[in-house]
């Protein structure tokens, strides 16, 4: 039982990692691949019909985490209050920006974009043990490609071009920091994080390779598993859940009922979502 | 002030702002589904253009909304985290549920509706609107068996140091849950209908030429005000025998602010359950439009269910001090091992955002309904919604 909700609560974050990531990056470079207000439309308008999909993964992981981990919920968000106050202000000025965007305001959009990427950073590395600025801007590196990736599937002509540069620019970046993310690790076990960042290379590559053979779908898959792997490496590399910290078989087995009928539900629709967009383009 | 009451202050802030979207929200989604119900029934075109124009005003304000929800669930771990840790197994169980079963599901089946305009068969649209509507409402559900449990704790016992739960059920038949889940949404309801009649209200007054499509508008509204302020009214007395049993010292040690609240939110849920009802027998032959002076009354009204709500809220929650669980668990010891700086910031980074956030909202929501129904076609206004 607790190990369901183990697993659940990290399919969860990585959805949220996987999906909400490319919105963080495509809101960062939303003025480096759209360079006039044309094509910054076409750029946001890519991303506006999964936008409330994607974010409601986070709501979604910090309901379970509150639900099932208790006391885990408190003492991480209270221990990391400062850091989780500016990323929810900038998860707030990056919402609203997108929602009533006009291109003087834009400053919010970016601003917000990026520091909840590198918010997300800094609280990965001090949960890991790693360096903070590493992590922030490896985060940021990370969702960036992400970005760029998405934008150069979904978009076409010049713009496509434009994002697939930038995407072919951020791998060597994104390599780098998962390599010195493994050599600067704290008291993190490191075989099991050599294994995450063994997969985060081979993600690298194939973003780079897919791109380059115009497959683009694969290579949206690959930056996906990107953005969740450090999601992976803590689940998998530190013992931060554990029976103390959880929830009640009790509480957990009223839980379970709900989790079994409303994921599956859940992920037809938001398929339907992806395939409805496909239709429509 | 110290840490506890900056804490105090930026929960009663954070929720009022979250507490103001969602009453539109639930009563907006509930006048939508029912204008795109008609429109799928009847072969008229002014219940779908309804149906798009209301939406997008609808849609607007949930997606802002969900800003300040995220940030009120955040908030529980950040600055509450005795709560989690003491109560968390009992009072986590409803609340992961609403995220669950409720919200999770609730923006999945609104994406889609989104963008499924023109695009999906249109029983299935209407079968998603519906879907919304209903997943909305078990949010408001799952919230109040989440709040009674505060109120009143009951389905618990205390193991280890902790409450752990016990009795699932008895989270349901708590009797401060009922009444008061009945009343927010009603509340709601009534929200909704005030905010359908005072818009069109002000379309009248600028002599719209969009005269079917708005007396349509301020028929539902006030049709819906007169069916929800009896029911409201009622739910809300109905609730004094019960906090009076289980909460007596509430009434005990009513102060300026929870005391105002219960004031006025009793005499404008009465004043609303009045003037519902006087104006129902004047929709016949668009008497209350051609009088012209209830209208200017129907704008004005716009902003007093709201007020109504906030009022009734802060009796319910300010009454309950200093028990953030009554009787178990005090505010002061549920508060998170924080320094007064930190909550200071982000009560102030908080609170400004949302000032923001909340006027950024009215603004776009008043020049999206000041523009009234125009062709889809046009630029849309707020990226999010290019489908409507």
């Amino acid at each position: 039982m607790q190990g369901v909700w183990v697993a659940l609560l990290a399919f969860l974050t990585c959805g949220y990692f996987a999906l909400a990531g490319f919105d963080y990056g495509v809101g960062a470079l939303l003025r480096v691949v759209g360079r006039d207000e044309r094509s910054r439309r076409a750029v946001l308008r890519a991303v506006t019909p999964f936008f409330l999909g994607n974010e409601v993964w986070l709501v979604a992981a910090v309901g379970v985490l509150f639900g099932a981990f208790p006391r885990l919920e408190g003492e991480l968000l209270s221990s990391q209050h400062t850091v989780f106050a500016v990323l929810l202000a900038g998860l707030v000025c990056f919402t609203v920006a997108v929602q009533l965007r006009s291109s003087g305001w834009d400053f919010l959009l970016v601003g917000g974009a990026l520091v909840v990427a590198v918010g997300w950073g800094v609280l990965l590395g001090r949960v890991l043990g790693g360096p903070v600025w590493l992590w922030g801007a490896g985060m940021a590196v990370v969702f960036w490609l992400h970005g760029a990736v998405f934008l150069a599937w979904r978009l076409s002509g010049e713009l496509r071009a434009r994002a697939t540069r930038i995407a072919g620019v951020l791998v060597l970046p994104g390599a780098g920091f998962a390599v010195a993310a493994v050599v600067t690790a704290g008291s993190v076990p490191r075989p099991a994080f050599g294994v995450t960042a063994v997969l985060a290379l081979a993600s690298l590559g194939g973003v780079r390779v897919a791109l380059r053979a115009g497959r683009h779908r694969v290579a949206f898959g690959c930056s996906a598993v990107l953005c969740a792997l450090p999601v992976v490496g803590v689940f998998g590399a530190r013992s931060v859940v554990t029976a103390s910290v959880m929830a009640d078989v009790s509480s957990l087995r009223v839980l379970t009922w709900a989790a079994v009928v409303v994921v599956p539900l859940v992920l037809v629709f938001q398929w339907a979502t992806w395939r409805m967009s496909r239709a429509a383009r | 002030m110290d840490a506890l009451g900056l804490a105090r202050l930026q929960f009663a802030t954070t929720t009022s702002f979250h507490f103001l979207f969602v009453l539109l929200t639930l009563g907006l989604v509930t006048s939508v589904a029912v204008m795109q119900t008609r429109a799928t029934l009847s072969a008229d075109p002014v219940h779908a253009r309804m149906a798009r124009f209301w939406g997008r005003l609808y849609v607007v304000n949930y997606a802002l909304g969900i800003a300040t929800g995220i940030v009120m669930e955040f908030q529980f771990g950040l600055n509450w985290s005795g709560l989690s840790t003491f109560a968390g197994d009992v009072f986590g169980a409803p609340l992961a549920l609403e995220t669950l079963v409720a919200f999770f599901l609730e923006s999945t089946f609104l994406g889609l509706w989104i963008f499924g305009w023109d695009r999906m068969p249109k029983w299935a649209h209407l079968a998603l609107i519906w879907l919304v509507a209903l997943t909305a409402f078990a949010s408001a559900f799952w919230i109040m068996v989440a709040n009674a449990f505060l109120q009143h704790p009951a389905g618990h016992e205390l193991r280890d140091g902790v409450l752990r739960l016990v009795d699932f059920s008895a989270l349901l038949t708590n009797p401060t849950f009922g009444a008061a889940f009945l009343h927010v949404c009603f509340a709601s309801l009534t929200v909704g209908g005030v905010f359908l009649t005072g818009v069109s209200a002000y379309h009248f007054i600028r002599r719209t030429a969009e005269v079917d499509f708005f007396r349509r508008s301020l028929r539902l509204g006030v049709v819906l005000t007169a069916l929800a302020t009896p029911p409201l009214v009622g739910f809300g007395f109905g609730q004094f025998p019960i906090v009076e049993r289980y909460q007596p010292e509430k009434f005990g040690t009513v102060g300026a602010a929870d005391g105002a609240g219960l004031g006025f939110m009793i005499q404008i849920g009465f004043a609303l359950l009045l003037v519902s009802w006087v104006t129902v027998p004047l929709l016949a032959r668009d008497l209350v439009v051609r009088m012209r002076f209830p209208l200017y009354l129907m704008v004005l009204g716009i902003p007093l269910p709201f007020v109504a709500a906030i009022g009734g809220w802060l009796f319910r929650e300010v009454g309950r001090q200093p028990w953030l669980v009554q009787g178990v668990l005090t505010t002061r010891d549920a508060m998170s091992h924080v320094g007064a700086d930190q909550v200071l910031v982000s009560f102030v980074a908080f609170t400004s955002v949302f000032a923001v956030l909340a006027v950024a909202d009215w603004v776009l929501i008043a020049r999206l309904a000041r523009r009234g129904p125009v062709d889809s076609d046009e630029a849309p206004v707020s990226p999010l919604v290019p489908a409507l």
